[in-house]
């Protein structure tokens, strides 16, 4: 469900190819065939912490080893969610891509048996370890299903999404940080009161799919949890299911006002320029825009909230690094990803406003760095991560994102939406469950 | 089009081929043979045969019989897709059509004579860029025109409109707003071939016309239309097909919502292929899609063919 590709995806696309960091070291090296090239693919926006790390951790490749010709290609995430599973099928695999984590993407194509095992390797250097509980999203069963089972991916970074907040806006209109469902009710009044619609929000993206989740696991226990992404029984649709209870809450909000109904026709960009222009003093946000608001938001101060609820949040492990069954240089692709995973590129990744997985806290010494890789270590220490809503389902995605689209519109009710959700998931479930 | 030229010159009598010499032309088919066997008939066979399987598009297909097409007859999903087609026909073949004639019959009989071929060349070029640029930079630019706080509500806001519309956001304003955006790209289309056709009217019908005393309205209804059949049918058969295979500008700007108010049989196929994984399905809507527009195709030939022997 986290998706970066926004309208600059399209133009990050075409530039692909020309922004290519080609770290060839060793110029007169035109070194080619298997075990000689090392090409290595991933769709994090260029300069956000993930990049920054791997980037660096690129250049130590390249003079580890210096005869290799390292090629590396930047992608778009929606370009792995639409043809990831092509790619992997064709003679034309990278040796090293970052690969989206959930049952439909990397469960799916590790169940046809297009990924290495990677169980072995991650043992053998320690990644479980650094990892941890994250570890989850890299690990599948033989049905392609997350949960215990041998490990296809790495994940070297985490995520959650949660509330960002203007706090010179909160300050002005005497509004405190939301720690209940009340208060934050309470602070949404208080706004809309000001003739502030409160929080910025994007239904023609992914953003408004990710608010639907954090309501939702809010109300939500682990097993329930367990329930929904293991396909244990067909979806409840009752008034008591906690995907109901957040489809209701969303379009109450949306009736009251706290989110426009507008918001249908916002992208993920519009909503974010919403919140960085000051114009709306609340969003709900992954962390991979952190590292972008505290580049570009400098004329407030903001900080950061979780969904007041359960303790449980939308996040979990980050993208994962998988080893396609046809990589030739596998070993170089495990070189690599050993890089990933060092202290070095943990605490750069931190330092930079990123969430890594073992930033060594007192080497962490940005502000922002430090508070979300706190939050992130304290969610996956009491069990708090509550993953994506579409992760179940081949094509969860597209179905979760069009209803809830109609659903901030006003022309599909919760108990619609509820319905078209079932479908396709029970559809499954009666298969695989 | 292929099929025109060929019922063209059945049209056109001359001395029948002879054998020997019939078959001398046949090499000269090789290189367009070979490029349709690989591009078209190839894939366009797999793709009936995959149809009848249950594939997610990787490992190996198993046969589903006509489970995929049993399920199509009753996706509602699927005929909600057609029926947006109808719309999409409506914006990119019966308004640029009609309205592309008015504006070639304006820009060459009055335009032309009056400002001088420049001018008009110029006009033709402007109506014609939409469909040089690629739909996928237009759609990109579209879409910041049309969001809530995009250009053209910046604009109705300052004209006063204190509440405009969610253009691409709203079910009932995306079909509209994107069916707007189609006419602006296809009207080019039809206006170049209109210019081009009204060149090979005889200027004597409409001299001769004009001497006796018929208005432009009249000389455009009786003259032009009639003389510009064989344009029109080409035209609104090429955009009709287009309107039903149509793709790029919905990926673009829609992505066929919001919920299905703007999807189409080709995204609609596109979805099952890449989202689903439901590849045999896709392949099916595929083929469906495929024996409508070669249907169409056949009865527009029929039609034009009865109309020009009449």
């Amino acid at each position: 469900m986290v998706m970066r590709s926004r309208l600059r995806g399209a133009f990050a696309l075409a530039a692909a190819v020309t922004l290519a960091l080609s770290a060839c070291g060793s110029g007169g090296d035109e070194a080619g065939g298997d075990g000689k090239t090392f090409t290595v693919w991933w769709y994090e926006d260029a300069g956000n912490p993930q990049d920054k790390a791997w980037a660096d951790a690129l250049k130590d490749f390249q003079a580890a080893h210096p005869a290799v010709k390292v090629k590396f290609e930047r992608k778009v995430w929606q370009q792995i969610q639409d043809a990831g599973a092509m790619i992997l099928n064709s003679n034309d695999v990278p040796d090293l891509l970052e690969y989206n984590k959930g049952n439909a993407t990397a469960g799916a194509v590790a169940a046809k048996g297009l990924l290495t095992d990677l169980t072995a390797e991650a043992t053998k250097r320690g990644w479980d370890k650094t990892a941890g509980a994250a570890m989850t999203v890299g690990t599948y069963d033989t049905k392609g299903l997350m949960g215990p089972g041998k490990v296809y991916g790495i994940p070297s970074y985490g995520e959650y999404v949660s509330f960002s907040y203007n706090k010179d806006m909160f300050a002005k209109y005497g509004v405190g940080v939301p720690a209940t469902m009340d208060e934050l009710v309470a602070a949404f009044e208080k706004f809309k009161s000001q003739g502030i619609t409160p929080l910025a929000e994007s239904a023609g993206d992914y953003p408004a799919q990710h608010l639907l989740w954090g309501l939702t696991v809010a109300k939500a226990d682990r097993n329930w949890l367990n329930g929904y992404f293991g396909l244990k029984a067909p979806l409840d649709t009752s008034a008591a299911s906690p995907l109901t209870q957040a489809a209701q809450t969303l379009a109450d909000w949306t009736a009251k006002g706290y989110l426009d109904k507008k918001s249908t026709g916002l992208k993920a960009e519009d909503a974010w320029d919403l919140f960085r222009t000051g114009k709306a003093p609340i969003t709900y946000n992954g962390t991979w825009m952190v590292g972008d608001f505290k580049e570009k938001i400098k004329s407030f101060q903001w900080g950061q909230f979780l969904m007041p609820g359960s303790g449980i949040n939308a996040g979990s492990g980050g993208n994962i690094w998988v080893v396609p069954t046809k990589a030739g240089g596998k070993d170089l692709a495990y070189d690599f990803i050993n890089l990933t995973m060092d202290a070095k590129r943990q605490d750069l990744m931190a330092n930079a406003g990123g969430v890594a997985l073992a930033a060594k806290p007192d080497a962490v010494s940005d502000p922002t760095g430090k508070q979300v890789n706190e939050t992130f270590a304290k969610l996956a220490s009491t069990d708090g991560l509550g993953l994506y809503g579409d992760w179940p389902v081949p094509n969860f995605y597209q179905v979760f994102f069009s209803n809830t689209q109609t659903l901030v519109g006003g022309s599909q009710t919760p108990a619609k939406f509820m319905e078209q959700l079932k479908t396709p998931y029970d559809q499954v479930q009666s298969t695989v469950g | 089009m292929t099929v025109f030229t060929a019922a063209g010159t059945r049209a056109r009598s001359g001395p029948p081929l002879s054998r020997a010499a019939r078959k001398g032309y046949l090499r000269y088919l090789a290189p367009g043979a070979l490029g349709f066997v690989i591009v078209v008939l190839v894939p366009f066979v797999m793709n009936i045969a995959i149809s009848f399987t249950d594939w997610s598009g990787i490992g190996a297909p198993s046969f589903a019989g006509l489970d995929n097409y049993r399920r199509l007859v009753g996706d509602e999903m699927f005929w909600s897709a057609f029926a947006n087609s109808i719309w999409f026909i409506v914006a990119m073949a019966i308004v640029p059509t009609a309205l592309g004639l008015v504006l070639a019959a304006g820009l060459f009989d009055y335009l032309e004579p009056r400002f001088g071929q420049r001018v008009s060349s110029a006009l033709r070029a402007g109506f014609y860029l939409p469909q040089v640029l690629p739909v996928a930079v237009a759609g990109i630019v579209w879409g910041w025109i049309l969001t809530p706080y995009g250009a053209l509500n910046t604009v109705l806001q300052k004209l006063g409109v204190t509440d405009p519309p969610n253009w691409l956001g709203d079910t009932a304003w995306a079909m509209p707003s994107v069916m707007l955006v189609l006419i602006w790209i296809q009207l080019g289309y039809g206006l170049v071939i209109f210019m081009a056709g009204m060149a090979r009217i005889d200027p004597q019908f409409h001299e001769a016309a004009e001497l006796d005393g018929a208005s432009w309205l009249t000389r455009f209804r009786h003259i032009t239309i009639p003389q510009m059949q064989p344009e029109i049918f080409v035209v609104l058969l090429t955009t009709t097909i287009a309107a039903l295979k149509v793709f790029g500008p919905v990926f673009v700007l829609t992505k066929g919502g919001p919920g299905n108010a703007t999807n189409v049989p080709s995204y609609y196929s596109y979805s099952n292929f890449f989202g689903t994984l439901q590849v045999g399905y896709g392949a099916a809507i595929a083929t469906a899609l495929t024996v409508v527009v070669i249907a169409l195709t056949a009865a527009f030939i029929k039609i034009q063919s009865r109309a020009e022997g009449a």
